[in-house]
This record gives C-alpha cells, structure tokens and sequence, in this order.
C-alpha cells in the first residue's frame, strides 16, 4: 500500500506537501515552546542561593477559568513571621530579606568597582532598582566579607570593590547620604545594617521575603513541610528552581508576557499552516486526478482511494516533522534573544525547552494532515469511476456554491468589522481591522477560485480580438483552470494582506498614540536616574528651583487589575499598565481632561478613559501588589490611547510598587536649562524627550508580531513557490500539446509570463483590496486622513516580491528540452 | 517536383532503437497515402519526422520546398504551421477552451486571421454546427475527432498528417471520418497521409505504404483489402 501510494503520488506533489508539513511544524513548535515557558519556565535565582526554603507573598491572583494573573509589584509580609519561622524544628536560621534601590553615585573616584559581579553565586551586576538589602541577607546570597566589620548603625555599609574606612556617597532607598564602608564583601549589591534597611525601604515594618535555612542532615523539602504547616497557603513556600520566582516578582510576571504573545498571532498562524498543508494535499490529489480515477475504474473503492491519498500525507507528514520540529526550536530560541534584546524578557527568565511542545505540535499537524488528506480526496473518491476517468482530463468546472458564498459572506463580514475605526476609538478600535483582515483571508481562500474564473471569464471575453495568442491563452488557461490558479492567488493575497495589514495597523495606532503622547507633553522634558534605581527624593525640589523651569511634576507606572471596563478586556480581571501621577501634574502633563480636574488627583483617586466612565464614580482595583482599594474617579480624559485608560494619584500608589521612586520627573518647559543637575545629581539623566508613555508593552507585541510575521511570510512564498512549480512543471504535457498544435518555444514562454503576470496581478489586487479598506477606516479613525502611517514603500515591496516569487516558480522550471519537440 | 513532402535518407533512432531506417521517400500532392505495418514499425515516427514534428536523427526533410532539417524550434514551427494539419490520435484539444476556440487555436498562434467562410463550411461538412460553443469534454469521441481534422484543415495547409484517426472510434464514426478524409482529396485537391492498421481504411486511400522494422517494404496502390491483410499478416509472421 506505501509503495503504491509513494509510487503513484510523483514525487512533486509529496514535496509540496512536505513542505508544508516542515515549516507549519516549526512554527507550531516554536509557539509551543514559548507558551510553555510562560507556563513553567522558572525564574534563575540568582541572590539568594544559600537559602533553602523561601516564604513570600501570594504574587498570583486567580481568575475565574482562565490563567492566574502575576502581580509585578512586590507584595510583603510581616516581619512578625520571621521569628515564627526561625523557631520552626529543622530551621538553622531564618532573616527576613529586604531588596530596595540603591547606589553607588556614579562618578566618585576608586568605587568603580561598586557593582562588579562578586565572585560566588552570582551573575552581572546588581539591578539598582533592587541592589539594597540588610546585612542579615548576605549569608543567604552565598556572599561573606572579606575584609572589616559588619555594618552595625546608620551610616555603615558593606560592598564590593571599596577599601574599607572609605567615605562613599550612596543613595538608597531615594535618600542620598554619605556612608561608611566596614566591610568588603564577594557578591554584588550594597548591605546596610539591618536597622537601617528597614528604614530604607520604607516597607514600614514589613518584609519581602523570609529566607530560611535547614538545619544539618535535613532536607529542604521538610522545612517547607514545617513551614506550611504553621502558615497554611496564605503564603508561597518556595524550594529549588521555585526559588527565583519568589525572589523577583517582576520577572515572573514577564512570564505572562510569554504566553499572551503567541496568542496575538497564533491564530493567524495556525490558520495559514491549515490553509498551507490543506494547498499542498489537494495539489498532491489534483495532480494524480487522472490515476486516482483510473484506479476507481480499475476497482479501488472509494475508502481505498481515500486510504492511499492519507498514505501519501502521512509519509510526507512522517518525514517533516522531525526537522520540522528541530528548526521550532531554533526559531523559538531566536525569538528569545529578540525578546531579551528589546528588554521585554528579563535575562533571569530563560525560555524553557522540553519536549512537550514538538510532541503536541506533532500530534496536531498529524491530525491537521489527515483531516486535509480526507478533504482533499473526498471529491475525487467519490465521483462514479466513469465520470472520474472523464473529469480528470480538465478540472471540475464550478467551485461549489457553499464555499464561495461562505467566502463572499465572510469577506463582507470583514470589510463591515474595518469600519469600527469609524464608530469606536480607544485600543480596541485596532482589533476590527485585525480580526477583519484574519476574517477576509480565509474567505479569500475559500471564495477565491469563483472570483478568478468570474473575473478571468469578464476579461477573457471583453479581450480585443487582435490580442496576442499568448496573452490570450495566458487568460484564457487562468479562467479554465481557475481552481489551480486561486490557490496560488489566495495564498499570496492572503500574504499581502497579513503583510500589510498587520505591519501598518501597527504602525498607524503606533503613529496614533505617539500623536497623543507628543500633544498631552508638548514643551516637556524628563529627568530621571535609571543607575540609581529611580528618581532620589530632593531631586524634585531641585528641578523645581532651577530657573526656567514653570512646572515639574513626578511620574511613573504600574500595573493594576480590574474589571473589563471595555470590550475586548479580559472578561475577568484584567491587566493594565497604568501611569502615576499627582496633583500637580495637571500644569505639566495634558491628557485632555474632559470632566473634572487633575488636581484632584489627591488621596485615594484616579483619572479615567472619557469613554469609560464618569468623574464621582468609585473604581475597585488591585494595586500592583495585590492589595484591594477602592478609588474615586475624579478626571474624565480623552488621550487614552497615548496615556492609557487609567490614571492613579501618587497617594493612592504609594507602598504598593516595589521601588516605592518615581521613574522620572516631568518638566516644563521642554527648553528649560536643566544642564547643571549633572553636576548636582550626578546620575540624573536628561533627556528632551518625556519617556512618559505606558507604549512598551505594545512595542514588544508589535515586534513579535513582525518578527512572527516575517517567518509566516516566508514559510507561505515557499509553500506557494513549490505549489507553482510543481504544478508548472505538471502542465509539461499541456505545454507540449500546444508545440504540437503550432505554438513556438517563445509563445509558451511568453504565454507563462503573462499567465505569472495574471496571477500576481490578482493576488496583488486582491491583497490590496482586502488589506487597503480596513487600514482606510483605521487611518482615518486614528489619524483623520485616509492613508495609514509607517513603511508606505511596503506595498510595492510586496507587489514586486508576489511578482517575483510567481515569475520564478512558473518560469524557471520550464527548461528547453521540456519544450522540443 | 510536385512532391508537397520529401525525405532523404532519414533516420531516427532512440539510443539503441532505430525507429526510421534511412528512409527516402517522397508524397505528391492532391494524393491519399494510407501508412501500415506492425505495432513499433515506425509508422508514427514516420510521420512526425516528415510533418517536422520530430527532428531526425539524420537525413533531410523537406515541407513545401523548405528544408526543416537545420531549422531552429522556432523556424521549424513557422514552416510547419503554414504547410502542415497533424490529426492526432488522442485528439489534442485543449479541455479549458470552447471547440471553436481550439479549432482556430492554430491560426491565432499563426498570428492569422481565419477565413470564417473556410471554417463554416468545414464544421458544416463535419457537422460541428450548433456544439461550437461547448467544451470538448462535452463532445463524443468521434466529434471531437472530426474537430481535430477541422483544426488541421483550418489553415489550409498543404499536408495533412493522421496518425490512427479512427483508431478510437466505432465503426460508424470511423467511416465518417474516412470518408471525410476521401472527400477532402478529391474534392478539394488536399493531399493526406493517414497511418491505420484497418486494411478497409486504408483501401479508401490511393496508395498504402507498408513498413516494417523502420523501413519501407511496400508500396501498393489502390490495393484490396484482403490482400492487404494477407500481405500484413505475412509481415507480422515474419517479424515474429
Ligand atoms: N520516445 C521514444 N523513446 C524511445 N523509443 C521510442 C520512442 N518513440 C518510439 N520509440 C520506438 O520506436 C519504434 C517505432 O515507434 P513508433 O511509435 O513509430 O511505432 P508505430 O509503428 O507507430 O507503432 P504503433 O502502431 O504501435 O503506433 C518502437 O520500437 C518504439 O519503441
Ligand atoms: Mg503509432
């Protein structure tokens, strides 16, 4: 039966279908593997080494069927339970561990060693952000002096890279301060006396984490056992690789990132691997039509016509899943070092490969080939031999009426769901044209081989009589063998369109918000200080006495959770970046207010989304630690799309982010002369341009979804390129007939130009059609005029590379001796 | 001189095979040629090297006083779309057009335009009138042959070639074609070269090349058909 099937599929047609099957593999892998690592990739512990067991805050908040949302702010516990803890049997010690920004101020003589990698346990320097911890800790952190005295009072400090006795400038916790070091130490990070990184902190008495330390002969497993014992779940008891998640909620919370990426484009893949493998079958039966028919005559029942057909798929399917799933893996490491080039994957939370993904991955495409195969010889097997025998010399004539109405039908529903750019604004305006454009390409593919032979047919007859046999052939041949045609039209349509529409939606909400970003801080400049963890206290003050400057005001963001409050929300909580600002920010920042005031913004308070509710409204959040409040609205504002739906007061964030600084101070105006608070503050950065903007999170997925894209374009020209050659080089016989019937070498070959012509002029058109209406109603929603922003020379890119890729697969394979006689 | 087609000295050969063994030969005008002889005896070969459809292995052959023999593809498919109808056996039209369209396939690929009167009075003759506009999957066999010869006459070339045309039809249409085929010649003055394995067809011709072994054995004129079957069934007990 194998070597039958083998032997009757030719081995153009299995080509094309192992393609298919190799590249929708190492796509499906390389999703497979990213979700996975945001299911269980496991953060690297990289402080607290010498701990065995570590109790922290829950970081997770449950929802309802649906995937538990990571808090990014650190949630604390209270220091009370460090003592419970320490007297629980098996437990050696026990400290409650601390980690808050602080610094070295840059630019002091002979400290450059400050943040050199120690030597044991740890890698690349201390993040500022969280390079502050209390003496107790070091033990824990597989760290231990060197040289001198712990630090015992205010004042005292221990550090790698100093002498001790030596006076070094520091600020910590956002107070600058003169310390004294007493002590050198092997591992990165500045350690305070215990006292005093309490106070540091600001956690008022609280803890972030407690470590603890098994006693001798037993194990970390029975120290967790004991701990949970005495605290119950309230809170996470962590050992082994669990560890670095406990220790840096913030990565873990990247994690959620992993999983949500692929679900932006995940769809749009496995749609195009269907369609892609679903192509490659029905050319492989199409082009044994004739064989398959004959062997119905010949006495095959159709389940054994149908058999044979699954045969070919499984062998071609068997072949490429292997190197399939090894180029997943490639792909999806790759993925990796772009996520952690653009910052948006902490280094600490590496991707994790297991061989879950390429097993799942394998056992869908196994099923996505065989539900392709049984579709694509239903026809053929089913047909009365007589007439299958009769048929197979042209292809069935009429698409069926069911397909191409679906098709039609859903490439109005599509060119409907563009216009909600018109209706709606906001976020979720871009996930019209989006789901339209993922809408259109399947109908394309579905009604496609009805519009190339209606629209083939319109130009076949309105064609002068005086054409050129070739050019008239060329058209004539599309409209005959319209089926054959429209699945290389469809196919390159439906790249043109993703092409485009993904890329330059992006772009044009992009360009959108960056517009709003640029009006609300017009004449703004920043200061922040990245190397020292966050904008200092006294910095602020500073800035607002320089002379020229009119308005300063602090910013930063968080995350915050909350009930959908707009369609397409999580239905749920839902995630959101939100900025922090305060009262004064209203002189400084201009989100368009439209009810209400921003200097309220005062106490438990936040400003909102005009489009989502009304000032005098009480919101219920979680801050970005977990903690529940409920706050006033008391601004409406319409530069959401910029600035984001939610904005909270400083009062109302204050102890729930992990830093407990502000990111960076908003001055105006943008020509006030801030030069000399380098000589100030060393450490302070200016910049003219205000970072204030909660875009990141959209960059990322923007960036991802291009970089997806381009490996989906790709795997798709290749697919259609093997398509087009293999049915080139099947029509050799077609092609001979017309020699014989008085066509020179050069009319055929001008004949498969124009037929390449026709075709990338279809799918062109057809692309531009499909992806062009969406992107208008987008452009004119987001920007008011009718074109989209971003990379305009994309669409001739895109029409030279369809006109290219259909050239050479149709041409090139015609060799010389194909065409004598 | 009067001779449309000539060969000299032509063979063909595939690698070891030797399909045409130095044949030289040559077909007056306004005559009917019947071409017989075993299966594998080069009948087909014959006639695609003198229609200029083949290119020999060596020798010359000359269409309408043009040597093809040296021509490029190109040239080649110039001299033979001029002189040259070449009725195949299957037919050959192409599925995705209308009959009519493939009836004057040849001549648009000519670049010339088609006498419409010549055409209607062909498919008139022929009987096509009324299934121009349909597909040639909706023709019966013997229609679509008799579409075949309309296509090869259609150019008024000076020779038409058929290769086994009734080969795939009953009874009925095959007299059909062949008396079509008579009627061409003596009415029109058309010359045909017909290959058949059907002495009662080849007795309508006016001469019947007989081959064996890539040569030609015999030339019978006007013979009958018994003797003819006689004569063939002897060269098969030879071959064999
Ligand atoms: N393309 C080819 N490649 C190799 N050998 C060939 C080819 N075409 C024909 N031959 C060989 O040349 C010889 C003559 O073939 P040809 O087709 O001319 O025979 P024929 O007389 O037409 O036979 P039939 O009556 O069966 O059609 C045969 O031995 C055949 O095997
Ligand atoms: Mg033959």
């Amino acid at each position: 039966m194998i070597r039958t099937a083998l032997a009757m599929s030719g081995l153009g047609g299995l080509v094309v279908a192992f393609f298919a099957v190799f590249g929708g593999m190492a796509l499906v892998t390389g999703t497979g593997v990213i979700v996975e690592s945001g299911l269980r990739s496991q953060v690297n512990s990289t402080r607290l080494t010498g701990a065995d067991v570590v109790v922290s805050a829950r970081q997770l908040v449950p929802r309802k069927e649906d995937l538990p949302v990571a808090l990014p702010e650190r949630a604390t516990l209270p220091s009370s339970i460090v003592d419970r803890l320490s007297r629980l049997p098996g437990v050696e010690s026990a400290v409650g561990d601390l980690s808050f920004p602080a610094a070295v101020v840059p630019g002091q003589p002979s400290t450059s060693g400050a943040v050199t990698p120690g030597t044991s346990g740890s890698t690349g320097p201390a993040d500022p952000a969280a390079a502050g911890h209390g003496w107790s800790s070091l033990a824990f952190s597989g760290g231990k002096a060197v040289e001198g005295a712990p630090p015992r009072r205010d004042g005292e400090l221990a550090m790698a890279g100093a002498r001790v006795g030596q006076e070094v400038r520091v600020v910590a916790g956002g107070r600058p301060g003169r310390y004294r070091v007493t002590a050198v130490i092997d591992a990165p990070g500045l350690y305070f006396a215990d006292s005093t990184a309490a106070e540091l902190s600001g956690r008022s008495g609280r803890v972030d984490l407690v470590a603890l330390r098994a006693g001798r002969g037993i194990t970390a497993q029975t120290v967790a056992a004991e701990a949970e014992r005495l605290l119950g779940d309230r809170y996470v008891i962590s050992t082994g690789g669990a560890r670095g998640d406990a220790e840096r909620p913030g990565t873990a919370a990247a994690r959620g990132m992993l999983i949500a990426l692929p679900a932006s484009i995940g769809g749009i893949s496995l749609i195009t691997v269907g369609f892609v493998i679903g192509g490659g079958l029905s050319l492989s039966v199409n082009r044994q039509r004739r064989d398959l028919a004959l062997l119905r005559a010949a006495g095959a029942t159709p389940r054994q016509v149908r058999r044979l057909v699954a045969v070919q798929g499984c062998v071609a399917a068997l072949a490429a899943l292997p190197p399939g799933a090894a180029l997943g893996y490639y792909l999806a490491a790759r993925l990796g070092e772009l996520l952690e080039g653009t910052g948006a994957l902490p280094p600490d939370l590496p991707l994790t490969y297991g061989p879950l993904p390429a097993v799942a991955a394998a056992v869908l495409l196994f099923g996505v080939v065989r539900l392709a195969a049984w579709t694509a010889s239903l026809k053929a097997s089913r047909m009365p031999p007589v007439s299958a025998v009769a048929e197979s010399k042209a292809e069935p004539r009429v698409p069926s009426r069911v397909r191409t109405g679906g098709g039609l039908l859903l490439m109005l529903v599509a060119l409907g769901l563009s216009a909600t750019p018109l209706l709606v604004r906001g976020e979720i305006a871009g996930l019209g044209p989006a789901t339209a454009a993922l809408l259109a390409i399947v109908g394309l593919a579905l009604a496609g081989p009805m519009l190339v032979q209606a629209a083939m047919g319109a130009l076949a007859r309105r064609l002068p009589s005086g054409l050129s046999a070739p050019l008239w052939l060329a058209v004539t041949n599309t409209h005959g063998y319209a089926l054959r045609t429209a699945g290389a039209v469809a196919a390159l349509g439906m790249m043109v369109t993703l092409g485009l529409s993904v890329v330059l939606t992006q772009t044009t909400i992009s360009q959108a918000k960056a517009d709003e970003v640029n009006a609300g801080l017009a004449d703004v400049a920043s200061v922040s200080a990245p190397r020292l963890g966050g904008v200092p206290h006294g910095l602020l003050d500073d800035v607002r006495a320089l002379p020229g400057v009119m308005a300063a005001a602090p910013a930063s963001t968080t995350t915050v959770l909350t009930r959908s409050l707009a369609v397409g929300d999580d239905p749920g909580l839902h995630a959101r970046t939100a900025m922090i600002l305060g009262p004064e920010a209203g002189g400084v920042v201009d989100l368009g207010v439209v009810e209400g005031s921003m200097g309220e913004l005062k106490g438990d308070t936040v400003a909102l989304d005009a489009d989502l509710g009304e000032v005098g409204e009480r919101l219920d959040l979680l801050m970005g630690d977990g903690t529940p409040v409920r706050a006033r609205v008391v601004a409406t504002y319409s530069r959401a799309l910029g600035f984001g739906a939610l904005v909270l007061s400083r009062d109302l964030a204050a102890g729930h982010t992990t830093t407990g600084l502000d990111a960076e101070i908003l001055v105006r105006p943008a020509a006030a002369d801030l030069s000399s608070l380098a000589k100030t503050w060393p450490g302070a950065e200016v910049s003219r341009r205000a970072a204030a903007s909660i875009a990141d999170a959209d960059a990322t997925q923007g960036l991802v979804n291009i970089a997806v894209l381009a490996v989906l374009i790709g795997y798709v020209l290749v697919s259609v390129a093997n398509r087009l050659v293999a049915t080139t080089t099947g029509r050799v016989e077609e092609l001979l007939a017309l020699r014989r019937l008085g066509a020179t070498p050069g009319q055929v070959r001008r004949m498969l130009r124009w037929e390449s012509l026709v075709i990338a002029l279809a799918a062109c058109a057809a692309g531009l059609v499909l992806a062009g209406v969406p992107l208008v109603m987008l452009s004119v929603g987001f920007l008011g005029r009718p074109w989209p922003a971003g990379p305009l020379w994309l669409v001739p890119a895109s029409v030279l590379v369809v006109a290219l890729v259909v050239w050479a697969a149709v041409n090139l394979p015609v060799r010389r001796r194909h065409l004598a006689l | 001189m009067s001779d449309v087609v000539t060969l000299e000295r032509v063979t063909r050969s595939y690698g070891s095979v030797t399909a045409l063994d130095d044949v030289s030969l040559g077909f007056p005008r306004g005559r009917f040629v019947a071409v017989m002889g075993p299966s594998g005896s080069g009948k087909s070969t014959l006639l695609q090297c003198a229609a200029a459809l083949d290119t020999p292995t060596s020798g010359t052959v000359r269409i309408g006083g043009v040597t093809v023999s040296g021509l490029n593809e190109t040239r080649r498919t110039e001299v033979r779309r001029k002189h040259v109808g070449f009725v195949f056996q299957s037919y050959n039209l192409l599925p995705s057009i209308t009959v009519e369209e493939n009836l004057t396939l040849p001549l648009r690929l000519a670049g010339v335009r088609p006498d419409r009167a010549w055409l209607s009075e062909l498919v008139e003759r022929v009987g096509l009138g009324g299934r121009l506009r349909r597909r040639p999957a909706e023709l019966s066999g013997g229609q679509q042959q008799r579409a075949a010869l309309v296509r090869a006459l259609a150019a008024r070339p000076d020779v038409v070639f058929a290769d086994e045309p009734t080969g795939a039809l009953d009874l009925r249409s095959a007299a059909e074609v062949l008396g079509l085929l008579r009627e061409l010649v003596d009415e029109l003055g058309q010359t045909v070269i017909m290959v058949t394995h059907d002495p009662a067809a080849a007795a309508r011709a006016h001469e019947t090349l007989v081959m064996a072994d890539g040569r030609v054995v015999d030339l019978l004129s006007a013979p009958a058909p018994e003797e003819l079957a006689v004569r063939l069934t002897r060269l098969n007990g030879v071959l064999t």
